[in-house]
């Protein structure tokens, strides 16, 4: 259990009946604003007999409200309350914001990061009179949105001066308007950092009223709970941890690395999509409804390999690139990889890999490795692969 | 392998929400409160009966004083009332103890033979006794002794020894408050009285009286 003695200052206290008194038994993973989804992915994780349960795995209604984009929007706080089937104590939240940011970056880059919003800050001062003028105007992605975010006079730089130090581990830090929080990889010198506006960390935080099952005990970002949904199965932990993997989401691919259950990599595939581009790209040179593509990419009376091949190669190379970094800077070598989010066409993933790299992507179910409970239908668990990351990392357990 | 590795939360430890519905920072403040209520009300309870004790202890204290006052006023009454009683038991002893001679003496007259002239009737008087003891710092009420003996002298002049026989049988009947059979003639001697010519002669007895009893 970690007390909190000064605002820098965090001791551990380990409890008498062994393990991290923070292992969350009972936890409920929730993915907030999903891109493909109307409703939240969620999945709720109960460890009994010595496993892990998949209790329940569903779609909770959305909150009453969308996350804030501005300051101003944060005194409409709505309150969100769960489905009986999971209340459970905890709650894992993982958000979908274009505002928030998770990389693998040095420490030098992550202070100049959190300095940033100093920089930005300033900047909006210049151009202020235009972000005043435009009162509908949101934030972008990431850093270049920042500058034209309208801060709350709280979250104003406390001295242009001060530079920021880096945050220790797995303690979150609010720096300039944002919240960060920093872990190390296995690799020197390189931390895997996800940050968040304060002013939406705050009200995910709230979302959740007191005294009523579940209330947040976990708000992360929606990549870093991704990296997390491979950790139970099990041929991750046949390998002892060492792992490739690839995650494919409706905007963007990611490619994950792992060294004995540690991260060593993290990156998005630059000038490639996600789903939703693979999707238009099938449908567009195949000349299909949306309601075949699936089944297209499924079976093999027509092969997708024209539509699919230009969004995958590319990927491929990338994971090209990342073979060759992990075996010279860790010594890794894989024959096979994950392949992650991909609903329908794995196989052609698979064989596309084969070809070129002599690497075998595996597409497993999200929920190997856990026990399903009566009830629970594991073929939407690629849907709830964000959630079921935000619950296994949520419930900080050793495996 | 450990999920926390994997954990960036962003969520601060202070933003942490219970989901119990007892909420910590309220019940434990009140609990806290409560608390020191209770303390309170146990000191309060503490020192009243605390009070109460001292109060009662210093009334029996008190009351202690006076009883041991009245006690020893009682007792001192009842040592009195002892002594008044012994006091009345020796007035008592000494009722018992008075010899009426009176009656015996009136009809004495009628006993005394013509003949016999008395010229003395006296009674010796007791032994003293010894009403201060030695170490005794107040002196005895009564006598030490129990019985006291005194003796009838009579003394008188008669012409012949038959009349002074006489009065001595009619004394040992009927006279028994008076003398008891223990006499002693001391002497008869020729006096130089007379009487029709003769010489008288001059006679004295000494009777042994009853014993005079101090006793109940």
């Amino acid at each position: 259990m970690k007390l909190q003695l000064t605002k820098d200052k965090t001791i551990d206290i380990n409890l008498p009946f062994g393990g991290s008194a923070k292992s969350a038994l009972d936890i409920t993973g929730i993915e907030l604003f999903s891109p493909a989804e109307v409703d939240c992915p969620a999945v709720r994780l109960v460890h009994r007999k010595k496993s892990w349960h998949v209790a329940t795995a569903g779609f909770v209604k959305a909150p009453n409200g969308e996350l804030p984009m501005r300051w101003e929007d944060t005194p409409h706080q709505p309150i969100w309350e769960m489905p009986h089937e999971f209340t459970s104590p905890h709650a894992a939240l993982a958000v979908n914001s274009t505002m928030a940011t998770f990389a693998q970056s040095t420490a030098d880059a992550i202070v100049l990061d959190m300095m940033a919003g100093i920089s930005a800050q300033d900047s909006k001062t210049v151009a202020g009179d235009k972000t005043s003028s435009d009162g509908k105007r949101r934030f972008g992605i990431k850093r270049e949105q920042q500058a034209q975010q309208p801060q709350k006079p709280s979250a104003k730089p406390e001295s242009s001066g001060r530079k920021p130090t880096l945050p220790a581990e797995g303690t979150p830090v609010s720096e300039n308007g944002r919240r960060f929080v920093v872990r190390p990889m296995a690799e020197d010198n390189f931390h895997l950092c996800a940050s968040l506006p304060e002013f939406q960390t705050l009200w995910l935080s709230r979302l959740m009223p007191e005294g009523k099952r579940p209330t947040a005990s976990s708000i992360q970002v929606s990549e870093s709970a991704l990296m997390a949904s491979i950790l139970l199965q099990p041929d991750f932990i046949a390998a002892s941890g060492n792992a490739l993997s690839i995650f494919v989401r409706q905007d963007a691919t990611y490619l994950a690395g792992y060294k004995k259950g540690e991260p060593v990599l993290w990156r998005r595939c630059p000038g490639v999509g996600g789903t939703i581009v693979m999707r238009d790209a099938v449908r567009t040179t195949l000349g299909l409804d949306e309601e075949l593509i699936d089944s297209v990419l499924d079976e093999s009376l027509i092969d997708p390999r024209p539509a699919l091949e230009p969004f995958v190669r590319p990927i491929l190379s990338q994971l090209s690139l990342s073979l060759d970094y992990l075996a010279s800077k860790h010594g890794l070598k894989f024959d096979r990889a994950f392949l992650m989010g991909v609903g329908a066409g794995a196989s052609h993933w698979s064989t596309y890999a084969e070809e070129s790299l002599r690497l075998k992507l595996v597409s497993p179910n999200p929920f190997d490795g856990l026990v399903l409970d009566k009830g629970v239908d594991p073929s939407n668990a690629t849907r709830h692969l964000v959630a079921l990351g935000a619950a296994i990392a949520g419930m900080e357990a050793t495996i | 392998m450990k999920t926390a590795s994997f954990h960036l939360n962003l969520l601060k430890t202070n933003e942490v929400l219970s989901s119990s519905p007892v909420r910590l920072r309220i019940m434990l403040p009140v609990g806290a409160i409560l608390a020191c209520v209770g303390l309170l009300v146990w000191w309060g309870i503490l020192f009243t009966q605390t009070f109460i004790a001292k109060t009662q202890a210093h009334s029996i204290e008190e009351d202690l004083a006076a009883k041991n006052s009245a006690h020893a006023e009682a007792i001192q009454k009842r040592d009195l009332a002892r002594e008044l009683k012994l006091q009345l038991e020796q007035l008592e002893y000494y009722r018992s103890g008075v010899r009426s001679i009176g009656a015996p003496l009136a009809k004495f007259a009628e006993i005394v033979p013509l003949r016999v002239q008395l010229k003395e009737m006296s009674i010796t008087p007791p032994r003293p006794q010894v009403l201060l003891p030695p170490g005794a710092k107040v002196p005895l009420f009564g006598p030490t002794e129990n019985v006291e003996t005194q003796k009838l002298v009579i003394a008188g002049l008669t012409t012949k020894e038959t009349p002074v026989v006489s009065l001595m049988e009619s004394l040992e009947s009927g006279f028994e408050t008076l003398v008891t059979g223990e006499h002693n003639v001391n002497s008869y001697k020729q006096d130089n009285t007379e009487m029709d010519g003769k010489r008288l002669l001059s006679f004295e007895i000494e009777y042994t009286m009853p014993e005079r009893k101090f006793a109940k």
